[in-house]
């Protein structure tokens, strides 16, 4: 009779029954990419919110603003903390899912799948790892799923050891992983991505410190970016779109310019990202429900007359990206709209169908002319070719020299609204200076604080700070 | 003079007789009284009722004839009798220590009860406009907090017994009903009770309800005690002449408050302010003179932040109508209540059997409860030694409620609403083909539309059965098998038309029917109890008296749930079922899920009670649960309890000193209750599905699965340590009664979603780690205020005070900031040793700013002027920050109170029973939503007429300045409420034709008019209920709070009833 009280759940599975046939380690290395889905929120709300790109209005007190306004108290703010989450709740997924394959995956007798899934593993450990690092500098290093007990005894670690971790990773990734997929695996980790991100990595990693923990840390490997970098450009995998509008199409996603991206399905997975910096009295604008908004009432996510400016700096070229990226013709404010195509709309504002790119083959172009520029591997020659061929795309003319300035700025023109803009700044030691200068040259002192170094890295989720009981301090300035 | 003629005639004929017959029954159980006395008053004719209490005496005298009758232990009535044969009731005293209560697994003799146990006798409920049984005991006990969290009709209400022992698991008490122990259900995360084990029961089938508050009494229900347990006793039998007992019970209800919002013209006179003060300021050279064309034609467009429609200032306002939306959505509504039923027995077979039938209106349009039950107890006694019954209540209800409550619901968007519609479209402004009016918020869904428009239908189906064999082995030695069976089938069939949630009517005209939607869900419960127990009660010489029982039970639960919900639209209005369904542009057309779950819980008990001379008392009880919800090393737990009694008015030095004191005993209890509340499963680490999709352009959906959470094998019960000292006095001939409790409940090992670090994968963990401590005092009156003649008055009146507070969180005893919707990183809600638990964390208004405190440089935030509020800077750094939150009260009352008067004269009855609390406060949702004003599109709360303006600069304006820029801290001491409140819960005036009983043929005959929940008195301006629920206000289901963000108003209602029976 008291058997009876060992009931186990009828509808959900559970550890003791999974992983007792091949299709349990497909859901599960699936598991492993769903975290994917919250990437869109950290890259737009944290990368491009903070940036000059955007001179966002509340409406009240919205989750945002303190990003948005370099404000010290922002450790409670979801966004922030739901970063550190997804991440470790990502990197929980394949460590699970590799202590799985290391332990019962004798299962698998398709051997080469289950290498493959050790290098898909590997590369989004790394890649959630590289998120942590960028947006809080020193994190615990966990490699294993551990217990509740046991995390209390793992402190964040040195920069340079998560970087170690993250790079280890990716390189028995770029062992492993396949360059291509048949087409009803397109989207998960190939070689091109696993390359495309070391390269990243190792350009972040050799940033300037601004006297912090991470994510610069002068490491100067901008030949190994180089190499990695090279590794794509020479795979031949890849090209450039002819059109910058084609990139963002919903109906040529995972074009030949997509290294890397979220991918995304409506009723399944749909993305929310296209509402995130859209006035929700738009949508109702164009006559459909406001249930497409982000759900900040009558908050509006202006793009700054800095940005603006960019895009026509003499005032007589058309550059094709201007217009696609922003949308002028609202009259209440200006906004990103390059994600948006009402025609594909899912169910509502959460679920559209459109893949977030991560990674795009414009970026590995540009990223390697910073690397040369930084004295990485490769000739002023080359990386001015590079440039150039992205100015081409856009109808603007060819420069004749270049700058980590003038780069900065192409980069800003060419990725606006992608999310990348803070990052760029912080990599070339301009995060501070470039955003003053904007808050100055904008007039928006009275709105916005002045960054500091200490901006550079956002603070530890403030609930973290408190349950780690001392194991963990506080990224400084917060 | 005919008729005075035959009367006359009649008269002499009596006269001659000159004697009157008849029998003396006990009016509440109708059981004949042998060895009353019958006196003819004024004569020395006398006589006493025989053993059937029958009686016939020689009057000696005319019609009507003056009698007085007594009996030990009832009230002495005196009567005018107009008949020769009448049946004479008698109410029994007040002394009722010697009635029996139902306890658990028993019944014991109320003298000698030693727990802390509230009883409520279900005499009059049948005479009150109620539809659940939990709202006959509001305000009625000491300790026991009924709250009326909705006034939605047929909504389950939340029971609180002497205040919430529990941080994250649930609150509600164990309800038995006839000694069936029903699955305990916790009030959902939003505060509503949907699967209420209360649901379709109907109040008139209730004899009498027991609660049992501390764990002594409790204890043996174990690991469901700890937040107390009801016991109720449904209408038996009794042998004798059948009994044909008839109520009616109709009426009409309104709403009991409406929230105090602008009225329309209060809104126009607002609006156009704003929008002129903003028009001005929009640029130089802009004046208020300018009409709505000459700023349009600057502007190019209608932009209504800085137009007002010139419509507003002319007189009659053409072309367009001024509505209250809050009056154009409530009504008045009808209460019907019927039942018949039918009682009787002889020695071998006893029976009860009901029908009811429940048709109230809600007093929001469109709502509406109905309810059918059944009831058979029948107990057949098949030979002396052998007793065998069954218990049936078969039931059904529909409750149309549409989602009235809540963040962005109807009643949120009824006060909300723009106030103006143009003339075209009226009422239906902004749905079907009336475009919406230009100053109105695209945002809010026009209420009164939506109401008119959307489906929301609950059924309950439910079976109740019992079946129980009661065996007598020797005298005194009983065994008894019960097999209990509550069958709940819950269906929700729901459709919400695009013609009135769309707010754009290009695409309502375009394409109707794409954004409807709809569903179609529902539950399966049920529980199984097998419940087996021996009992042997002996007295012995001397005054001993012993009784043991031990059982054993058995309780499966066994939960599926299915729902259906569309991902596209409806082809049409006209059919509200998902085969009416359409396809989205992704090519979906419905989403669908079920889920099936299972819980057991196997258990042994015992007790055993000693009395000497009831004098003094002892009992002791012990129970052992195992439970599949908790880890595998913590299955069993054991509950045991001990108490004491000393009736000291039975001592002799007591006995004769004291003589104004009838009964005094003092009575000492401990014991140890558990909670189990916490879900199925929680001890186990299962997979959830989180799905993800590859392939690109063409991709496909792919099932991925991952760990939900980290499993905790040692999770077990919260337990909880009652300690009760009390007493109960009886003095002044009887007529004073008094019951006193002190008690201090440590409840420990509390479940609670800790945060972890979230390094581990996961951010929080269930685990046995929190405690807190609750104490109190709680006081019963009940007294024969006044009896003289014909007049009788009673009172009745219990205060309980309660207090809580956390005494260990956690490994580090950190402090835990529970955040809300929109609270930042400013989290409202703390939990901290030695706080009570759930203190508010605000930031507090302190004033108006002056010219003088911005010279002198006070902490504003940002934008802040004069005439904008000055907030509290509580740690002195000169700003306002996250860190200048206080501290500012905490949600339970202090105390809370209920008050009955009842008179009698002749045959008026009248009563009046009212309650309230004191001491708790609301932060209240509804009231942050809509204290914002400065809008020209939405209405906000009427505290804002008395606004700050240079023009009236007065420094004690509520809120400030109307269309202020500056920013407004998270959460800020303006949104928090008094939850005072007192209230006259009911008035009933009664009549009972005594004429028409003396005939014989009606045993009882009774009009009555009552009073419902008449008159309130409380200090919430942010909301229409103090005591209202409706949404977690957390947003966390690891620390739901819920709270009101839009709540239904309860409703007034007034009824006349009838109660006839045969």
């Amino acid at each position: 009779c008291s058997k009876q009280l060992d009931q186990t759940p009828v509808s959900s599975t559970t550890t003791g029954n999974f992983y007792s046939n091949a299709n349990d380690f497909k859901q599960a290395v699936t598991g492993a990419y769903a975290q994917l889905n919250n990437f869109p929120e950290q890259a737009l709300w944290l990368g491009e919110m903070r940036s000059d790109n955007i001179n966002a209005v509340s409406d009240g007190n919205r989750d945002w603003d303190g990003i948005n306004n370099f404000s010290t108290s922002i450790g409670s703010t979801t966004f922030i903390s739901d970063a550190w989450q997804d991440n470790f709740n990502g990197i929980y997924n394949v460590n699970s899912v590799l202590e799985a394959l290391d332990e019962k995956g004798s299962i698998l007798t398709n051997t080469s799948l289950k290498t493959r899934y050790y290098g898909e593993l590997y590369f989004l450990r790394a890649f959630y790892y590289f998120q942590l690092v960028k947006e809080f500098g020193q994190v615990p290093i966990v490699t294993t799923p551990v217990t509740v007990s046991e995390i209390t005894q793992i402190p964040r670690s040195e920069v340079s050891d998560v970087y170690n971790l993250i790079v280890s990773d990716l390189k028995q990734a770029i062992n492993i992983l396949p360059a291509t997929y048949d087409a009803a695996d397109i989207g998960r980790a190939t070689l091109g991505a696993a390359n495309a991100l070391a390269g990243q990595v190792y350009l972040t990693k050799s940033g300037p410190t601004y006297d912090i923990n991470g994510p610069g840390i002068n490491a100067n490997q901008y030949d190994s970016a180089s190499y990695y970098f090279d590794q794509v450009i020479n795979s031949g995998t890849y090209s450039l779109q002819n059109n910058y509008t084609d990139i963002f199409s919903y109906t040529n996603e995972n074009n030949s310019e997509v290294i890397f991206d979220v991918q995304a399905k409506s009723g399944t997975n749909g993305s929310a990202f296209p509402s995130y910096l859209v006035p929700v009295a738009y949508w109702v604008s164009l006559g459909i429900s406001n249930s497409y908004g982000n759900g900040y009432g009558t908050s509006v996510f202006n793009i700054t007359n800095n940005l603006k400016t960019s895009y026509e700096p003499s005032g007589t070229v058309q550059d094709i990206r201007d217009t696609f990226n922003i949308n002028y013709t609202y009259k209440v404010s200006t906004f990103f709209k390059k994600y948006i195509n009402i025609n594909y709309k899912g169910s509502n504002g959460k679920d559209w169908p459109i893949n977030f790119i991560v990674l795009r083959y414009a970026d590995i172009l540009l990223m390697k002319a910073e690397s040369i520029l930084n004295g990485g591997t490769g000739s002023t020659a080359e990386a001015l070719g590079y440039v150039n061929q992205i100015r081409a795309r856009a109808g603007l003319s060819a420069l004749t020299s270049l700058t980590i300035s003038s780069l900065l700025e192409e980069r800003r023109r060419e990725f606006a609204g992608e999310g990348l803009r803070w990052n760029d700044l912080i990599r070339e030691g301009q995060a501070v200076t470039t955003i003053n200068s904007w808050i100055a040259s904008d007039g928006l002192s009275s709105q916005i604080s002045n960054a500091t170094n200490n901006s550079i890295l956002y603070p530890i989720p403030t609930a973290q700070i408190s349950t780690s009981n001392g194991l963990y301090t506080q990224n400084p300035g917060y | 003079a005919l008729l005075s003629i035959q009367s006359k005639a009649q008269q002499d004929h009596i006269n001659i007789q000159s004697i009157l017959k008849g029998n003396i029954v006990d009016s509440a159980s109708q059981v004949p009284l042998e060895g009353a006395l019958i006196n003819i008053e004024g004569t020395t004719n006398q006589t006493f009722t025989d053993n059937k209490g029958q009686f016939l005496i020689k009057t000696g005298q005319k019609l009507p004839y003056k009698v007085r009758v007594e009996l030990v232990g009832y009230t002495t009535k005196h009567l005018e009798i107009y008949d020769t044969s009448t049946t004479i009731t008698l109410q029994q005293k007040v002394d009722s220590s010697n009635d029996v209560v139902v306890i658990g697994y028993g019944t014991q003799k109320r003298k000698n009860l030693l727990g802390a146990q509230s009883t409520f006798d279900a005499k009059n409920i049948e005479e009150k406009p109620i539809s659940r049984v939990e709202q006959a005991l509001i305000g009625q006990l000491p300790g026991v907090q009924v709250r009326q969290q909705s006034g939605m009709p047929g909504a389950g209400l939340s029971i609180l017994v002497r205040g919430s022992g529990s941080l994250s698991a649930g609150t509600e008490p164990l309800y038995v009903i006839d000694g069936f122990p029903l699955d305990v259900v916790s009030q959902g995360t939003n505060g509503s009770i949907s699967n209420s084990p209360l649901n379709n029961l109907s109040p008139n089938d209730i004899e009498s309800i027991q609660v049992l508050k501390d764990a002594a009494a409790g204890a043996i229900y174990g690991s469901r005690a700890a937040n107390g347990v009801v016991l109720i006793t449904t209408k038996r039998g009794k042998s004798g002449k059948a009994q044909i007992s008839f109520n009616s019970n109709t009426g009409i209800s309104s709403v009991a408050k409406k929230l105090d919002v602008l009225s329309p013209e209060d809104w126009i006179k607002q609006a156009s302010a704003i929008a002129d003060s903003n028009w001005v300021n929009s640029a130089p050279g802009r004046s208020a003179s300018q009409t709505e064309a000459e700023r349009i034609a600057i502007l190019g467009t209608l932009n209504t932040s800085l137009v007002k429609d010139d419509r507003w200032a002319e007189p009659g306002h053409p072309g367009i109508q001024l509505v209250d939306w809050q009056n154009a959505i409530y009504r008045k509504a009808l209460f019907q209540n019927y039942s018949l039923s039918a009682s009787g027995g002889n020695d071998n077979v006893h029976y009860f059997i009901a029908g009811n039938y429940l048709n109230q209106d809600g007093t929001v349009i469109e709502t509406n409860y109905k309810s059918y039950s059944l009831r058979a107890n029948v107990e057949a006694n098949v030979s002396k030694k052998l007793k065998i019954g069954i218990n049936l209540a078969p039931s059904f209800s529909l409750n149309n409620a549409p989602p009235l409550e809540g963040k962005d619901n109807v009643l949120m968007h009824a006060a909300q609403y723009t106030p103006v519609v143009e003339d075209s479209a009226g009422l239906f402004t902004n749905a079907y083909s009336n475009d919406g009016y230009a100053w109105g918020s695209v945002k809010l869904i026009n209420p009164y539309a939506y109401l008119k428009t959307s489906t929301n239908l609950n059924k309950i189906t439910r079976n109740i059965a019992s079946f129980y064999t009661e065996y007598t082995i020797l005298p005194g030695l009983v065994a008894r098998s019960t097999i209990n069976y509550d069958g709940i089938n819950r269906t929700l069939k729901t459709y919400v038309s695009d013609q009135v949630v769309v707010g754009a009517l290009s695409a309502r005209s375009s394409q109707p029917g794409y954004y409807s939607s709809g569903g179609y869900s529902g539950a399966t419960i049920q529980n199984l109890v097998n419940e087996n127990t021996i009992n042997y009660n002996k007295s012995f010489n001397g005054g001993h008296a012993i009784s043991f029982i031990a059982g054993e039970s058995y309780n499966k639960v066994h939960a599926e749930t299915f729902g259906l919900s569309t991902l596209g639209g409806y082809a049409n209005d006209i059919v509200q079922t998902l085969n009416n369904a359409i396809v989205s542009a992704s090519g979906e057309t419905f989403s669908g899920s079920t889920t099936e779950s299972n819980s057991v819980l196997i258990s042994y008990y015992g007790r055993a009670q000693y009395s000497f001379n009831s004098k003094y008392l002892f009992s002791a009880s012990i129970r052992k649960d195992g439970s599949s919800r908790f880890g595998s090393n913590n299955k069993w737990g054991t509950f045991p309890s001990l108490s004491f009694g000393w009736r000291i008015s039975d001592e002799n030095f007591f006995k004769n000193n004291i003589h104004f004191i009838n009964d005094l005993k003092f009575r000492a209890s401990w014991g140890k209750a558990g909670n189990n509340s916490i879900g199925n499963y929680n001890n186990v680490e299962t997979y959830t599905s989180d799905p993800y999709s590859f392939g690109g352009n063409s991709s496909t959906a792919a099932p991925g699965m991952v760990v939900s959470g980290i499993a905790n094998p040692n999770l077990k019960w919260e337990t909880s340590n009652t300690y009760d000292l009390g007493f109960d006095l009886t003095a002044f001939s009887h007529r004073v009664n008094l019951t006193f409790d002190v008690y201090r409940k440590n409840s420990k090992d509390l479940l609670m979603n800790l945060p972890v670090l979230a390094a581990s994968g996961f951010s929080t963990s269930l685990q046995n780690i929190g405690s807190m401590q609750t104490q109190g005092l709680e006081i019963g009156l009940n007294t024969i205020t006044i009896k003289s003649g014909k007049f009788t008055w009673n009172t009745n009146a219990n205060i309980a005070f309660n207090g809580n507070k956390v005494t260990s969180l956690g490994p580090n005893q950190d402090r835990i900031e529970i955040s809300s919707a929109y609270s930042g990183s400013n989290a409202p809600y703390l939990l901290q040793v030695g706080k009570p638990i759930f203190s508010f964390l605000v930031t507090k208004m302190d004033g108006i700013l002056t010219q003088q405190d911005i010279d002198n440089k006070v902490a504003t935030t940002s934008k802040e002027t004069v005439g904008d509020p000055k907030y509290y800077d509580a740690n002195g750094d000169g700003k306002i920050t996250a860190d200048d939150r206080i501290i500012a009260g905490h949600p339970n009352p202090n105390y809370t109170w209920g008050l009955t008067n009842t008179f009698q004269y002749g045959e008026w009855d009248l009563s009046v029973q009212a309650y309230g609390q004191q001491g708790g406060k609301i932060l209240s949702y509804l009231g942050r939503a809509i204290d914002f004003p400065g809008s020209t599109t939405a209405n906000y709360l009427a505290v804002w007429k008395d606004a700050w303006s240079t023009s009236n600069p007065n420094y004690n304006a509520p809120r400030g300045k109307l269309n202020s820029s500056a920013s407004v801290p998270y959460v800020t001491s303006n949104w928090l409420y008094s939850s005072d409140f007192w209230r006259i819960q009911n008035v009933t005036l009664g009549y009972s034709f005594r004429k028409l009983i003396s005939t014989g043929v009606l045993k009882q005959a009774r009009a009555y008019v009552a009073l419902q929940n008449i008159f309130t008195k409380d200090h919430y301006d942010g909301g229409v209920n103090p005591e209202a629920q409706n949404t977690n206000n957390s947003g966390n289901s690891s620390y739901p709070l819920p709270g009101d963000y839009g709540a239904a108003p309860l409703s007034k209602t007034i009824t006349l009833g009838f109660n006839l029976t045969f």
